[in-house]
């Protein structure tokens, strides 16, 4: 047991040594001047620069200068950007929660609806449900998720008028930032009329999240149909059977644990993809997440910005990984190496 | 009582036939295989089918509608855009674009991962398990994520949007064709082919890559999904292609800004997308079904 | 007054070139307190009968029957829920391969508790009925012979060795105290050791328990040994039945002579470094099934009349079907 943790602790840390290897050579890689993006000042003459690159330590040698780079992040210290020079680290902090929200409440969705929905289809495999549940699976699988985000808009908002387009809540609310969670810190602060705001975030949150979530509960239905026909074929279901056991201890202690086994793996890339569609579906909502920030940061070459973004949202990731990762290891009693499910 | 065949050869399928006979009995499969060909009907034969070009710009007819609503014209089927750029051709040439860049860059990555994922798999060692859980767990880096950096260092374009998704798409590759040829390198038949004296490129080559090709099939047919899905929503960002390339994703940009005024704009090239990605979806599931039923009996 | 008692049972599929019978009028019955063995080569069908009486054949198939009955109640006309009480606790299966018959995900002990009906359990709070399900388990597991049974009802499939998952399933199929146990070929591929053992267990608990016992294999030294009577299928039609001192002395049918002439302990008389008889082919392909007696072509005794099927003769509770059989010209 400690020996799988020890394991799982040296992979984590090799990870992050490699992304912060990746993402200070950056810096080198980006083109134009290399204290000039860093820095984003403009040196006049050579003195200044001479000062400059001492101040940013770009004289010494690059083992020296990844040290630094490193302890930097680890203390905090994460730099400043250049369009709004404002610390990197408040900006990251707010934007970072917001994407986690709306990812959370997608994957809660998924998870929710997708599973019970594709166990229902697997069960009643090649029945007529079971064709209408996969084919309005892979319909919706298949909508790009912008498109879909946009035709949610031009429906819900534009006609129907019924969420607004923008933001996470209206201007009117003052919340005091404690978990950078929205309808968590509407709970946790002392404004009158609480369930009013309260109303007014999630209809602000609902259109993002039923983009996103569309698209992971189709692929969960999916997933989770195929495993659980996989499961239902196999001998000992048979066996199961001709002991007589009812359909009621059949369906939820031998089909349900076999099925739902496999598929834990597959969870670490739907939340990849989830990520990116949130990412992408921020800029259309103008969600002040962090897919929104980083695609601003790259249309106004915020250099900084874009190496401490993608360090923060690689983090996220590859910890969410590992730790579904290691959940997997220590709950499945035999399982081999590298056997997935599939699609 | 059996037909009376008195001297008649048997019948005895191959596996890739029997996989397109069972392929060939599912009406949405085959319904899904015509749409595809369609697509790809478009994409290679773009510049014979399309009346106008696709960059031209026309003031005077500026946001036609479409053929089907009174005030359209059957000159232009689908309306033009804000600029009085056809819309049709652009979308024929849009299909021609995305489905293109896609199919190049998933037979990019497919040669890359294969390669890299055949010499993990045939080596052995502590060294090999550290790399594949250090490539897994890199293998969660979301594509956006990746291309945004490669926007960052190369700069815009079609190309280099590709480079992008390459990358994103053979950590896939990688993995489950590191994890085939483990699992077939254990199998007997290549023991005895080991016996018989094979080198490793010959095991590779004629034992291992012929029974890898449903795995790659398969595999291939999901990445050509994401690709495209991938390659437009870089171009809806203008991280990818930029206007005026007629690419699907930057069609749909186009469009967001009159959108309320011509919503065609917008839903003619969602609707491309949608329909490419679902004929390339239902393929791949109709190709699934026929390979497990195959294995099955 | 068999126990189960089948009569005419036709088992027919649709497929690219035609119907196939699969089995062609099989006869078998078997009595309280006795061992039946059912023997044929692989490919005659007697993983159909066994799944043709546990109701799990797969929906391809089409089943007809003049009497399916167990205990009098005819099994074809049953609901679903009242065949699932028979199969429940009147009948046990015990498959061909215990890894696979087991769920990988729970413990041994797990699946052993969640078999046991709730009849046999009472108490009124769940904590006693859990300890009873428990105590009936580790009794059971006991009874086949299973000693160390808190390691091994604690472990999971995948770590236990094969000889014991074979005494586990019989442990779970013994848990409902069912009539009749149907054994589905359970001593394959396993060492002579371990065969010994689990033979002899089946031959402890028919005579401790009369528990009946229908054994389906095609290893010839073990049933010999242990079964009151045997019925031999080839290709899907039964050719002979009767007890085993008989059809040991004395077979009628050419068939069951040449199964019998194959294994050497039956011969006494065999000079060194000859050659075992054996009938000459293989067992016919689904496809290709011959009309009339499906041994006609490879009978060293067939003649023209074989093209029709043999109808099927009784003498003393020996039954043959067969046009020319053996013995009978002493008659």
């Amino acid at each position: 047991m400690i020996q799988i943790l020890i394991r799982y602790c040296t992979l984590f840390v090799l990870t992050l040594l490699v992304l912060a290897i990746i993402s200070f050579s950056l810096a080198y890689l980006f083109p134009g001047d290399t204290l000039e993006n860093l820095t984003g000042l403009v040196p006049e003459n050579d003195i200044q620069r001479a000062a400059l690159e001492r101040q940013f330590k770009l004289d010494q040698s690059y083992i020296f200068q990844f040290f630094y780079y490193v302890g930097n992040l680890l203390t905090g210290d994460w730099g400043y950007s250049f369009t709004s020079g404002l610390p990197l680290r408040e900006e990251v902090g707010i934007a970072m929660p917001a994407t986690i929200e709306l990812a959370t409440y997608a994957m809660l969705m998924a998870l929710f609806v997708g599973v019970p929905l594709g166990y229902y289809a697997g069960i009643r495999c090649y029945s007529t449900s079971d064709h209408l549940i996969n084919s309005v699976s892979i319909t919706t699988y298949s909508f790009p998720v912008f498109w879909f985000a946009l035709l949610l808009i031009l429906i819900f908002s534009l006609q129907l008028d019924a969420a607004p387009i923008s933001g996470r809540i209206s201007l009117l609310y003052d919340i005091e930032p404690v978990t950078g969670f929205i309808l968590i810190d509407i709970l946790l602060s002392d404004i009158e009329n609480k369930s009013l705001a309260f109303k007014d975030a999630l209809s602000h949150i609902a259109l993002p999240t039923i983009s996103i979530g569309a698209i992971a509960t189709a692929s969960m239905i999916r997933i989770t149909r195929r495993s659980v026909i996989d499961v239902k074929h196999r001998p000992y279901i048979a066996a199961a059977l001709s002991r007589g056991l009812s359909s009621w201890q059949i369906f939820f202690r031998h089909i349900l644990r076999n099925a739902l086994l496999p598929i834990l793996p597959l969870m670490a890339i739907q939340i990849t993809t989830l990520i990116t569609n949130a990412m992408i579906v921020e800029t259309l909502f103008s969600w002040p997440g962090i897919g929104n920030w980083l695609i601003q940061a790259i249309y106004q070459r915020d250099y900084p910005a874009l190496r401490i973004g993608m360090m923060a949202v690689s983090f996220v990731v590859i910890t969410l990984t590992i730790l579904i990762d290691l959940f997997n290891r220590m709950i499945d009693p035999s399982r081999e190496k590298y056997e997935r499910a599939t699609v | 009582m059996p037909q009376f065949s008195l001297y008649d050869e048997e019948f005895h399928p191959s596996p890739w036939q029997r996989t397109w006979a069972s392929f060939k009995a599912s009406h949405i499969s085959m319904l899904g295989l015509i749409m595809l060909a369609l697509f790809v009907v478009c994409a290679v034969f773009a510049p014979l089918i399309t009346p106008y070009d696709a960059v031209e710009q026309n003031i005077d007819g500026l946001l036609i509608p479409p053929s089907w609503v009174t005030n359209g014209s059957i000159s232009h089927l689908f309306g033009t855009d804000a600029l009085g750029r056809d819309l049709f051709t652009r979308i024929i040439y849009g299909c021609r674009i995305t489905l293109g860049s896609a199919f190049i860059t998933v037979v990019l990555a497919m040669l890359v991962g294969v390669s890299l994922g055949t010499f993990a798999g045939m080596l052995r060692g502590v060294r090999s398990s550290i790399a594949n859980h250090l490539l897994d767990a890199l293998m969660a880096i979301p594509t956006l994520l990746i291309a945004i950096i490669i926007v960052a260092i190369l700069g815009t374009g079609l190309v280099n949007s590709m480079w992008a998704i390459t990358l994103a798409l053979i950590p896939q590759f990688v993995h489950h064709t590191r994890s085939f040829v483990r699992a077939e390198m254990k199998k007997e038949y290549i023991v005895a082919s080991k016996l018989d004296g094979a080198s490793k490129w010959q095991l590779f080559v004629h034992s291992i890559l012929p029974n890898m090709t449903e795995m790659l099939v398969v595999q291939s047919t999901l990445a050509l999904s994401i690709a495209v899905i991938d390659i437009s929503a870089l171009g809806f960002l203008n991280l990818g292609a930029q206007s005026p390339l007629p690419e699907l994703g930057v069609i749909l940009a186009d469009g967001l800004d009159v959108a309320y005024l011509a919503p065609w704009n917008v839903a003619v090239p969602g609707m491309a997308i949608f329909f490419m990605v679902l004929s390339i979806n239902i393929v791949g599931d109709g190709l699934r079904s026929a390979l497990r039923k195959r294995v099955s009996h | 007054m068999p126990m189960l008692d089948i009569k005419n049972l036709t088992l027919e599929m649709q497929s690219s070139e035609g119907a196939i019978k699969a089995l062609d009028k099989v006869n078998l019955s078997v009595s309280s307190g006795e061992i039946r063995a059912l023997v044929g080569e692989s490919g005659s069908g007697k993983s159909l009968i066994v799944s043709a009486i546990c109701g799990a054949l797969p929906n391809q198939w089409n089943l007809t029957a003049d009497r399916m009955s167990w205990n009098g109640e005819n099994l074809l006309s049953m609901s679903v829920q009242q065949r699932r009480e028979v199969m429940r606790r009147e009948i046990a299966v015990v498959f061909q391969d215990p890894q696979a018959s087991l769920d990988p995900s729970a413990t041994l002990g797990e699946q052993l508790e969640e078999s046991i009906p709730d009849e046999f359990v009472q108490g009124s709070w769940f904590w006693q009925r859990a300890q009873q399900r428990k105590k009936i388990a580790i009794s059971t597991v006991h009874k086949v012979g299973i000693k160390h049974h808190k390691h091994y009802l604690s472990a999971f499939p995948h770590q236990i060795p094969a000889d014991i998952g074979q005494k586990f399933m019989i442990a779970m199929a013994l848990v409902s105290q069912p009539k009749l146990l149907i054994a589905d070929d359970p001593t394959r591929g396993m060492e002579p050791t371990t065969k010994t053992q689990i033979l002899k267990l089946f031959t402890r608990l028919n005579q401790t328990r009369s528990l009946s016992i229908l054994f389906v294999s095609h290893d010839l030294l073990a049933i010999a040994s242990m079964s009151h009577s045997m019925t031999v299928l080839y290709a899907g039609q039964t050719v002979e039945s009767g007890k085993m001192k008989h059809i040991k002395k004395r077979p009628l049918h050419p068939y069951t002579k040449a199964l019998l002439d194959s294994a050497p302990s039956f011969r006494k008389d065999l000079p060194p470094k000859s050659l075992l008889p054996t009938l000459s082919g293989s067992i016919p392909t689904l496809q290709h099934l011959p009309i009339g007696c499906r041994l006609g072509p490879r009978c060293p005794r067939a003649q023209r009349a074989c093209v029709q099927t043999p109808a099927v003769r009784k003498i003393h509770d020996h039954s043959y079907s067969c046009h020319y059989p053996l013995h009978m010209e002493k008659l």
